[in-house]
């Protein structure tokens, strides 16, 4: 006889209870209605004395109850020793987390030894699958290798994760789980065995979950939860936070950005038990955070043009203490204008406004060119070009469209001297099919508004925002009335108020019936010149903002160069049809550009989770608690076969039926006695 | 006299009126005699003047009309009045037999009262506990003996027995001269309820005291040490009960000699009713008692 959970016998000792409680001395309880007690003293009560057993089969009973109630709680069961195989094979995946939050102290080499341990207690019977996880999940060891290899699974592996050094990148914890559970589904001969997955991790907050909450997890397969720990807490967290609206708007408003500034964010992780820190900017920037929030520190933008470093410290973990800025890098763009060079600086000119509008900025460094209507071709690399209403001879016209078909931006403004032949030369639309008039407002005070203007469409995107729909300021004096065939090829991206056309759309070629300049309207002085400007810029595929910084793990943007240099030195080169990823925080070299690279932000959270989170999504986790708990796989396996055997047996249900019987026996014989004290003690003898 | 009825089967009968019959069939119309002169104020018919009636009660407005004699003649010519008074305190709810004290008392006074009914004697039925809590003046009249029964059979006892205070309040309703029939377990303090009694034989009654125990009372033949608890005030004592009997049994016996004296001074019949006497008998010894008293014939 063994038992499943010996120590339940001890409650067995419960039965003293009920013997002391029948041997117990106390005085009688019964009570006796009487009519008066006028002729009755009170007395002392004298306890009962009970020197023998009182109702010793009630006593009986009850003892009985509470040892099998032990019995039953302690799961009795035979030991058959020549039964067919007492535990099950296995199949077991180690998932090993090779996140940057393992770099901190010795995390990684714990990681390592623990995973080196459990593969060497691994029978070769069972079968063995190795991984790591970051962001994504990588096999080191598959089961169909291991099928064909399981005797030198060891002798392999070991190098390989001695080999092995955390990497830079995030943690996906949920993608890993899902991954791991589709392989026991994947590899064949593994029906049938037990399947299990050693996860051995820091277990940080910051890794993500959210691929488990696409997937129920599988009844058969228990996740161990083998967590390797530092005890210091303390850590900071650096990453590049979002420049502000109000900063943006600024930009359009003074786009030469002279005041550019930085904006990073400093966390402080959870369990942190520091909260002061300095911040290695110029000049350097100290503070205080409160452990689990974090704070967004403006300094002076980094201009060095190899690329800048920013570091934090005061915490314990260097590892994500750093954010690279890389250096603005401006593009150029070639326009040209399309009339006098004189204008240049004439207040009514619409090349006066151009010119003035067009500033170069962080992303962009436009170039505006001035050439007379009767050149016969546009400067060559050209690819902005502003017609202001001049005419342009043929040659030139044919070389604008021809612009335009190249996926360069064309915006030409169709004015008094314009003539229906040539907007055929430059949109291939017949000049019959073309019907211009003059359209002058009746009165000095008279004016057209803009009305209906597709502010989804690509070439008005600045005005998507709600904010900068309101064009009630902005009054035009003089438009060309344009009236449009019905099939016209053209799109109509706004209109006046009266009905009339004011802007025409086809593909990048952009008319407008009405000039920006103050003799034909406001639209050069108001605030939507310069955002309309910009957002055609953006059409032509010049975004005017700064790159996005680039995470590890995330694609390095090739734009056609061939090389690329890495933060440590060296210089790779990608194969056509490879998409390199960066694999470290640092300045990357991509071609001529330079590409900073950071750290996930979320990796620096590095407070442990709680497995019940990974109990929430449906993972069936037993925790297996730090290293030194470590239970050996022998005796586990020893454990469960004896669960089997217990279950398979089920001798607590025989238990629990005697069990009831001796309750109702008990509450029959306590209930006919307890009638029968009463009855004594009410009747007069 | 008639043979003793089985007490459990009287018991078994649960309308009261039903009971009181059963007890009162086959014994012989009593033998009062009424103190009055037999009138009452409420006017029926005119009968002839015959030799020997009164000549108070002839109607000398008719003689003056019609020159004969007549005799006014009254409804319901009462002879005796006869007012029941029952105990209603907790304490008759006590009872180690198939009845309770309060149980007794009730046939008892029902049975009474259906006797005297039946030959046409006045009854009303008083109870009381702390003090008088129902009165019901005795009349003849159909549909009475109904109200008393109704009275009689009300359950629940309630509060505690004073005596004293309750027999005063009497003699101030009950005026006319009668005979008052007192069933009580006398659980009280008795010093004040002598003169009490006194004051009602003072006023012309005549006073029957029908002392009504439990025989678990009167032998206190309890054997297991308990808490006791009274039924009246609620208090609990612990009493071993082979100790205390011997005590209880001379404190009873003192008190129930008490009250026969005090009756006896007063000339106040007194009559020892345990609660396992057949009602027919204690019926019968009060009518034997009754016509020894007045010296026999319905007077």
């Amino acid at each position: 006889m063994t038992w499943l959970f010996p120590l339940y016998l001890l409650g067995a000792a419960a039965i003293i209870g009920p013997i002391l409680m029948h041997l117990r001395r106390r005085p009688p309880q019964d009570r006796v209605e009487f009519s008066s007690l006028m002729f009755l003293d009170a007395q002392t009560p004298m306890p009962v004395s009970k020197r023998k057993l009182d109702h010793w089969l009630l006593l009986l009973l009850r003892c009985l109850a509470l040892l099998l109630l032990a019995l039953m709680f302690a799961r009795p069961l035979l030991r058959v020793e020549n039964e067919a195989p007492l535990f099950q094979q296995s199949a077991t995946i180690i998932l090993l987390d090779s996140s940057a939050s393992m770099r901190r102290g010795d995390l990684w080499k714990q990681a390592v030894d623990i995973a080196s341990e459990r593969l060497q207690k691994v029978a070769v019977t069972d079968r063995l699958a190795v991984a790591t996880l970051d962001r994504q999940t990588q096999l080191l060891w598959s089961f169909d290798q291991d099928r064909g290899a399981a005797s030198t699974r060891v002798a392999t592996l070991k190098p390989q994760l001695s080999a092995l050094k955390p990497s830079w990148e995030s943690t996906d914890l949920g993608q890993a789980l899902v991954d791991a559970a589709g392989w026991f589904g994947s590899a064949q001969g593994l029906s049938g065995l037990q399947k299990r997955i050693l996860l051995v991790s820091d277990l940080q907050e910051g890794a993500k979950l959210e691929a488990l909450r696409s997937l129920v997890w599988p009844e058969n397969i228990q996740v161990e939860v083998m967590r390797v720990e530092v005890p210091n807490a303390d850590n900071f967290t650096l990453s590049l936070a979002a420049s502000s609206p109000e900063e943006s708007a600024g930009k359009d408003k003074a786009p030469k950005q002279t005041e550019a500034v930085t904006r990073v964010r400093i966390s402080n992780a959870r369990e942190s038990k520091i909260s002061d820190f300095n911040l290695d900017s110029t000049p350097v920037t100290s503070g205080y955070i409160a452990p689990g929030s974090s704070r967004v520190v403006t300094v002076p933008a980094l201009t060095q043009a190899e690329g800048s470093t920013l570091t934090v410290t005061g915490d314990a973990w260097d590892f994500d203490n750093r954010v690279y800025i890389a250096p603005a890098q401006p593009k150029t763009v070639k326009i040209v204008f399309i009339g006098d060079e004189k204008t240049r600086d004439e207040a009514a000119s619409p090349l006066f406004y151009l010119s003035r509008a067009l500033q170069p900025t962080a992303s962009l460094r436009p170039e505006l060119s001035v050439i007379a209507a009767t050149a016969t071709a546009l400067p060559p690399d050209t690819q902005l070009v502003f017609v202001s209403g001049a005419r342009l001879n043929a040659p030139l016209a044919q070389s604008v469209r021809a612009l335009v078909e190249k996926d360069g931006l064309v915006v030409s403004v169709i004015a008094e001297p314009t003539t229906p032949q040539d907007l055929e030369a430059l949109t291939g639309i017949g000049a019959k099919d073309w019907n211009l008039s003059a359209s002058r407002e009746e009165g000095s005070e008279s004016y057209s508004m803009l009305a209906d203007v597709q502010t989804a469409h690509p070439l008005l995107r600045p005005f998507a925002d709600e904010r900068l729909r309101d064009f009630t300021k902005l009054r035009f004096w003089h438009h060309r009335k344009v009236t449009l065939p019905k099939e016209s090829p053209l799109e109509v991206l706004a209109r006046f108020d009266n009905g009339d056309p004011a802007i025409l759309g086809k593909g990048r070629l952009i008319l407008l019936t009405s000039g920006w300049h103050p003799a034909d309207s406001q639209l050069a002085l108001s605030t939507k010149f310069v955002p309309l400007l910009y957002g055609w810029l953006e059409a032509a595929g010049f975004r005017n903002e700064q790159a996005a910084s680039l995470l590890v793990g995330d694609v390095l943007p090739l734009d056609g160069a061939t090389t690329i240099m890495t933060p440590d030195g060296q210089t790779l080169t990608p194969k056509p049809g490879t998409i390199p990823r960066a694999e470290m925080p640092g300045i990357y070299r991509v071609g001529k550009e330079l590409r900073a690279v950071n750290l996930p932000p979320e990796e620096g959270r590095i407070t442990p989770m709680d497995v019940a989170k990974l109990r929430e999504l449906g993972v069936r986790v037993e925790d297996g608690g730090l290293k030194g708990a470590i239970s050996t796989l022998a005796e586990e396996k020893e454990r469960l076969a004896i669960t089997e055997q217990e279950g398979r047996q089920r001798a607590w249900i025989w238990l629990l039926g005697a069990l009831l019987v001796i309750l109702g026996w008990e509450t029959w014989l306590a209930g006919r006695i307890r009638q029968s004290v009463p009855q004594q003690a009410f009747t007069p003898a | 006299m008639p043979a003793n009825l089985d007490s459990t089967a009287l018991a078994r009968i649960r309308s009261l009126e039903l009971r009181a019959k059963v007890i009162v069939e086959g014994l012989w119309k009593g033998m009062h005699r009424s103190p009055y002169h037999g009138f009452s104020v409420e006017f029926s018919e005119y009968r002839a003047y015959v030799q020997g009636d009164d000549p108070r009660y002839i109607d000398w407005k008719v003689l003056a009309r019609s020159d004969r004699t007549f005799i006014k003649k009254f409804e319901d010519e009462t002879n005796l009045r006869c007012q029941l008074v029952v105990d209603h305190s907790r304490s008759m709810s006590f009872g180690s037999g198939p009845f309770t004290k309060a149980d007794y008392a009730a046939t008892l006074a029902a049975t009474l009262a259906l006797f005297l009914m039946q030959q046409g004697d006045a009854v009303g039925v008083t109870t009381f506990g702390q003090t008088l809590q129902e009165h019901i003046p005795a009349r003849n009249r159909p549909g009475h003996l109904r109200r008393l029964m109704l009275e009689l059979e009300k359950p629940a006892p309630a509060g505690t027995t004073a005596l004293d205070i309750s027999v005063s309040q009497l003699a101030e309703l009950v005026r006319k001269r009668g005979l008052i029939c007192l069933v009580s377990d006398l659980l009280a303090p008795v010093e004040k309820l002598e003169r009490q009694l006194g004051l009602l034989g003072a006023m012309g009654h005549d006073v029957v005291l029908f002392h009504v125990m439990d025989r678990a009372e009167i032998d206190f033949s309890f054997d297991k040490s308990a808490h006791f608890r009274d039924a009246e005030t609620g208090t609990e004592r612990f009493v071993d009960p082979n100790v205390a009997r011997e005590v209880y049994l001379n404190r009873l016996n003192v008190h129930r000699d008490f009250i026969r004296r005090a009756c006896e001074r007063q000339g106040i019949e007194y009559q020892w009713t345990p609660t396992d006497t057949p009602l027919e008998r204690v019926l019968f010894d009060f009518l034997s008692r009754r016509q020894r008293k007045k010296g026999g014939g319905r007077v």
